[in-house]
């Protein structure tokens, strides 16, 4: 699989503050890759050097095996890149703003005439695109972001924070666009601090924290690699000795707890083991009405990585 | 599947910046202020004489020349008006309001996008004197008649724009430099004042005037023709300022009158009842004088917009 992003120990430090160190980063071309971390972890640094906003003071950072450092406008044709509560004129219009911007990435007048209406109608400004910006709204200029970082088609979208400032609806509108995106053979970079949103829209994920990358995978395997085992509750209609002894002797099973009709079984496998227990409960006589698995959740790997850094990440659920 | 699209051509590029400045600039609170108030200027320019004659009952003589001596109305002041309005927030402004993020993560170089801004203020100051001439021109053939020269008209609009050009480069490199738009806007307002009295005071006072040839803005002043006694009043007739300000009216006095000389005073005070008298401090060749204001207005504009070229290419946005 080709490589969208690669950074070999690029360090980035502001004055005495090391804002990114030695950061490894590689993300898969046709993938959502989750940029995920506490306020200040250095996501935006990076994000910023990777669309030559910033020049690192070590390492390397491509895109698309193209270096980046430096002013290389050949690079930026194949980026999208949506800033962190994005900013625009306020004295152009809409569709002036996207129209100028399509030019820049060589559109045609007939490229821009198709694609303009239908981004303004993708991100919900339709009826709004001949509004001065400076009359939109916080979220509805997040909402211009997201259109001018899908400008084009560009192969890789990067996108930082692109909920912050929606309401609860406009959250899930651009959860849903970002899928969609990635449907039409876009890589996109996704930066945020809602574990939510990561879990949500990303096949990958990459954990940083103080500038250093902590765990990069997809999020199954990030999910599987948090150590401790996993709790499923069971609920039978009649809590029978042999269901238990039957279900310890489950190889995976490390131990069954009871509490009325209530079980808690604790396994340590990243396998689906539902069928098998289901089995063992009903061979035993028992009849099964719910069962819930309580897998490691990315919360949990944040936790158990991050420590008490992850207090500031949010866990804000839509 | 992405659709491969070409790399916008270096031109279209160019043309994009220039109409994301031009929307802007047009729509700028400041300029359109500065236009109105330079009309009402040239409105006040051409109607007072006629005001005045008409309170003393003198008839209004025709003047071929009026509008070749008038050109767009403006002096030094007006041309420092229109580049600061037009540049002080072009980049620094951009910088302020985070507007600049977008702007240089598109596919457009930063040189590009540098050209781009000082085009369109270019495009906005020539349209705004284009504006000014014509109705100057149209004014002063109603009042005044018939007008000799016109054709010179479009020496005074490209003169009057290399002289806004320099304040536009220092503006713009003070704005690109510092991010700040009222530390731009500032260090052009002193400067400005600065160097009018300094040229004042050196150009009457002491015989380091030349000093001033070498200064945006007004230079140094002289008169035209030969030296005059060395007991003459001060008169202003016949002035040339020799700074950057002054490139089209010296160009239009130059073109009328090549063989042209400029002397310049010093003021002395002199015992024995004369009082201040104005000295003789030397003479130059208006050909001189012209030379060298295109010269150094050259210079200050490839100097400063060097500088702030280079600040826009090597700043980092953190913020």
């Amino acid at each position: 699989m080709s490589m969208a992003i690669e950074t070999v120990n690029l360090t980035k430090r502001y004055g005495h503050l090391t804002a990114v160190d030695k950061l490894n980063l590689k993300v898969n071309a046709n993938t959502i890759h989750g940029f995920l971390g506490p306020n200040g972890a250095g996501k935006t640094t990076t994000i910023k050097v990777l669309v030559g906003l910033l020049r690192p003071d070590e390492g390397v950072a491509r895109v698309f095996g193209e270096e980046v450092s430096g002013d290389k406008p050949e690079v930026r044709l194949r980026i999208g890149y949506m800033p962190e509560l994005p900013k625009f004129p306020k004295h152009l219009k809409g569709t002036e703003l996207l129209d100028i911007y399509g030019r820049m990435y060589g559109l045609s007048e007939q490229q821009r005439r198709d694609e303009l209406p239908k981004l303004f109608e993708q991100v919900g400004l339709k009826g709004r695109e001949n509004d001065l910006i400076g009359k939109y709204s916080k979220g509805m200029q997040q909402r211009l972001g997201i259109a001018q970082a899908l400008l084009g088609e560009p192969e890789l979208v990067i996108l930082d924070e692109p909920s912050l400032g929606l309401d609860p609806v406009g959250m899930v509108e651009v959860r849903e666009l970002i899928k969609n995106v990635v449907n039409e053979g876009m890589t996109v970079f996704l930066s945020s601090h809602l574990l939510f949103e990561v879990q949500q829209v990303c096949s990958h994920v990459t954990i940083i924290n103080k500038g250093v990358a902590l765990v990069s995978d997809t999020i199954q395997n990030v999910e599987n690699k948090i150590k401790g085992p996993i709790t499923m509750q069971i609920e039978v209609t009649k809590l029978t000795e042999p269901i238990v002894e039957n279900l310890k002797k489950l190889a995976f099973v490390t131990d069954v707890k009871t509490e009325g009709n209530l079980l808690e079984v604790l396994f340590e496998t990243s396998e689906d083991i539902r069928p098998q227990v289901s089995e063992t409960i009903t061979n035993a006589g028992g009849t099964i009405v719910s069962m819930n698995v309580n897998k490691h959740s990315l919360e949990d790997v944040f936790v158990q990585l991050v420590g008490k850094a992850g207090e500031t990440l949010g866990s804000e659920k839509k | 599947m992405t659709k491969k699209k070409a790399h916008a051509n270096w031109t279209m590029s160019l043309l994009a910046v220039v109409r994301y400045e031009l929307l802007w600039n047009i729509r700028k609170k400041k300029i359109i202020g500065v236009l109105i108030l330079a009309f009402a200027l040239a409105t006040l320019t051409l109607a007072l004489p006629i005001v005045l004659n008409n309170i003393n009952n003198l008839p209004t003589e025709p003047n071929p020349d009026y509008v070749i001596t008038t050109g767009t109305g403006l002096g030094g002041f007006g041309f420092f008006l229109f580049a600061l309005v037009s540049v002080m927030n072009s980049i620094s402004g951009e910088f302020e309001s985070g507007s600049i993020i977008p702007l240089l993560t598109k596919p457009v170089s930063r040189t590009t996008v540098y050209l781009g801004k000082i085009t369109a203020a270019f495009l906005t100051v020539l349209g705004a004197y284009i504006l000014l001439t014509i109705y100057i021109a149209a004014g002063g053939f109603v009042i005044y008649g018939p007008q000799n020269n016109l054709h010179l008209v479009i020496i005074t609009l490209l003169g009057s724009i290399l002289s806004t050009a320099v304040w536009m480069s220092i503006v713009l490199a003070a704005g690109s430099v510092s991010k700040s738009s009222m530390l731009a806007a500032l260090l052009g307002i002193g400067v400005w004042f600065g160097l009018n009295i300094a040229s004042g005071i050196l150009s009457a006072f002491s015989d380091q005037a030349w000093v001033m040839t070498y200064a945006p803005g007004s230079g140094a002043s002289g008169t035209l023709g030969s030296p005059r006694p060395i007991n003459q009043t001060i008169a202003m007739n016949g002035g040339v300022s020799t700074g950057t300000d002054s490139v089209a009216s010296n160009l239009i006095t130059y073109i009328l009158n090549s063989t042209a000389e400029v002397t310049f005073f010093r003021i002395e005070l002199r015992g024995g009842g004369l009082g201040f008298i104005r000295v003789p401090s030397y003479t130059e060749s208006l050909s001189l004088v012209v030379a060298r204001s295109l010269a150094v207005a050259i210079v200050y504009i490839l100097v400063f917009n060097f500088i702030a070229w280079y600040a826009l290419k090597r700043t980092q946005v953190a913020e």
